[in-house]
């Protein structure tokens, strides 16, 4: 997996590429918490944009979880752009319930 | 090793009440498409092969007891939730067919869902039984003890015939019991819980239920990984969602059926078992957490050995 970040508009962007896997999820956790931490000092949201990622399973999810816990409840975490694998992950997870997610970056941006 | 399952339900038992069987009637009815049926048996034919298990089954609510045959023909035993009770009448049947007498338990811990169907044990009225309990928790005597005490149940410990032993053993070191070797591993739940490895000719069974892989420790969980590995058979805790898991129900000592698809490709075993249901999930909602499991196993299986996912339900019978 690899990881980027940039700043779209108020919004500060993360994407991971590949698939977040039982050898890549302490790495997408550790820059997760890294950009959520750089969002809440920034006063920003987080969009976690998941259009290159192939897939990640719930160490990935849970992840998500610990860098929503690590903002504050003004730092609100989107995920956007998920592929229809990540889409039916997030709805037998239920974290389409506890995330907002949206279908592209432009539309959380 | 036959593994079969007397008790599948979490927490609480529960039973189905006439409007879920009434709707499950309507449903086979209405799938039938007003065919006509020589007999019940050609009618029980077409519902076996037609409806799906939600419709023409049902998953049960006793709570957890699940049963191993192998070993040395001792009764091997997990848990003695409210299941136990249909199984302790069986297991007269079976000793009067010229099955041993002797019961070995492993409690995977001492809440009374998983204590409860003990009472109704007929097997520790039988002079002849020899009942050997083995747990990680020291106090599991006093469990058991404690609810035979008159304020819950009107028939005291020293009414029971039975012969019994209670023995304890620590996490990480194997022993013979059974004609098996069995090992065990602490679980995070409230008092803690054990999950139990089950090992015979080359097969290995897990007996997992009651344990939080949590939020914040998921490097704690190669060592279950390590515990599971190359399993035939793992049962593990599916009681909630993972978001349920990382919620309103933290803490409350479950799992989700999706950590335990990820453990079983971590560990390289060979099929899941869903257990400890939730008590307030019909069998529809069961059925649609066994089909999402098998889709989401499907979908982040990788490079990972094919893992048959099984839903469990009291009466299922799982060769190993």
């Amino acid at each position: 997996m690899e990881w980027t970040v940039e700043t779209l508009g108020d919004k500060l962007v993360g994407k991971p590429t590949g698939r977040v896997d039982e050898a890549s999820w302490e790495l997408f956790s550790e820059s997760l918490i890294d950009a959520v931490r750089a969002a809440k000092a920034a006063g920003a949201s987080l969009v976690v944009d998941l259009s290159s990622l192939d897939y990640m399973v719930s160490r990935g999810l849970r992840a998500l979880t610990l860098a929503k816990r690590e903002g504050d409840p003004d730092t609100v975490v989107i995920l956007a752009a998920p592929n229809e694998r990540m889409r039916e992950i997030l709805h037998i997870s239920r974290y389409d319930k506890m995330f907002k997610v949206v279908d592209s970056v432009a539309e959380a941006v | 090793m036959l593994v079969r399952f007397w008790g599948t339900r979490g927490s609480l038992p529960v039973a189905l009440r006439s409007e879920s069987i009434q709707a499950k009637i309507a449903k086979a009815l209405v799938a039938a498409g007003g065919r006509t049926f020589s007999d019940e048996a050609a009618a029980a034919d077409f519902a076996r092969s037609k409806l799906d298990f939600a419709t023409f089954g049902a998953y049960g609510g006793a709570t957890s007891c699940v049963e191993i045959e192998a070993g040395d023909g001792s009764f091997v035993i997990c848990d003695m939730g409210s299941g136990l009770r249909e199984f302790g009448l069986d297991s007269f049947r079976r000793i009067a067919e010229g099955h041993s007498a002797v019961y070995h338990f492993f409690l995977s811990h001492l809440h009374w869902d998983h204590i409860m169907g003990f009472p109704f044990f007929g097997p520790a009225f039988n002079p002849n039984a020899t009942i050997i309990v083995h747990s990680g928790h020291p106090d599991a005597e006093e469990a058991l003890r404690r609810q035979q005490e008159e304020i819950s149940f009107p028939v005291p410990w020293e009414w029971l015939k039975a012969r019994f032993e209670f023995v304890v053993h620590a996490p990480g070191e194997s022993f013979e019991a059974a004609g098996l070797t069995v090992s065990l591993t602490t679980q995070h739940h409230s008092h803690d819980s054990y999950g139990f490895r089950f090992e015979s000719g080359g097969k290995a069974v897990i007996y997992s239920t009651d344990s939080e892989h949590k939020v914040d420790n998921m490097a704690s969980e190669a060592a279950f990984e390590a515990f599971f590995r190359g399993a035939d058979l793992v049962i593990c805790d599916t009681m909630y969602s993972l978001g349920d898991t990382a919620s309103l129900k933290q803490d409350w000592g479950h799992s989700s059926n999706v950590v335990a698809v990820d453990l079983c490709h971590g560990a390289d075993a060979r099929r899941l078992v869903l257990f400890h249901h939730e008590p307030t999930y019909s069998d529809e909602d069961i059925q649609r957490m066994h089909n999402e499991t098998i889709r989401y196993e499907e979908l982040v299986r990788g490079e990972s050995r094919p893992l048959e996912v099984i839903c469990s339900y009291d009466g299922l019978e799982v060769t190993v």
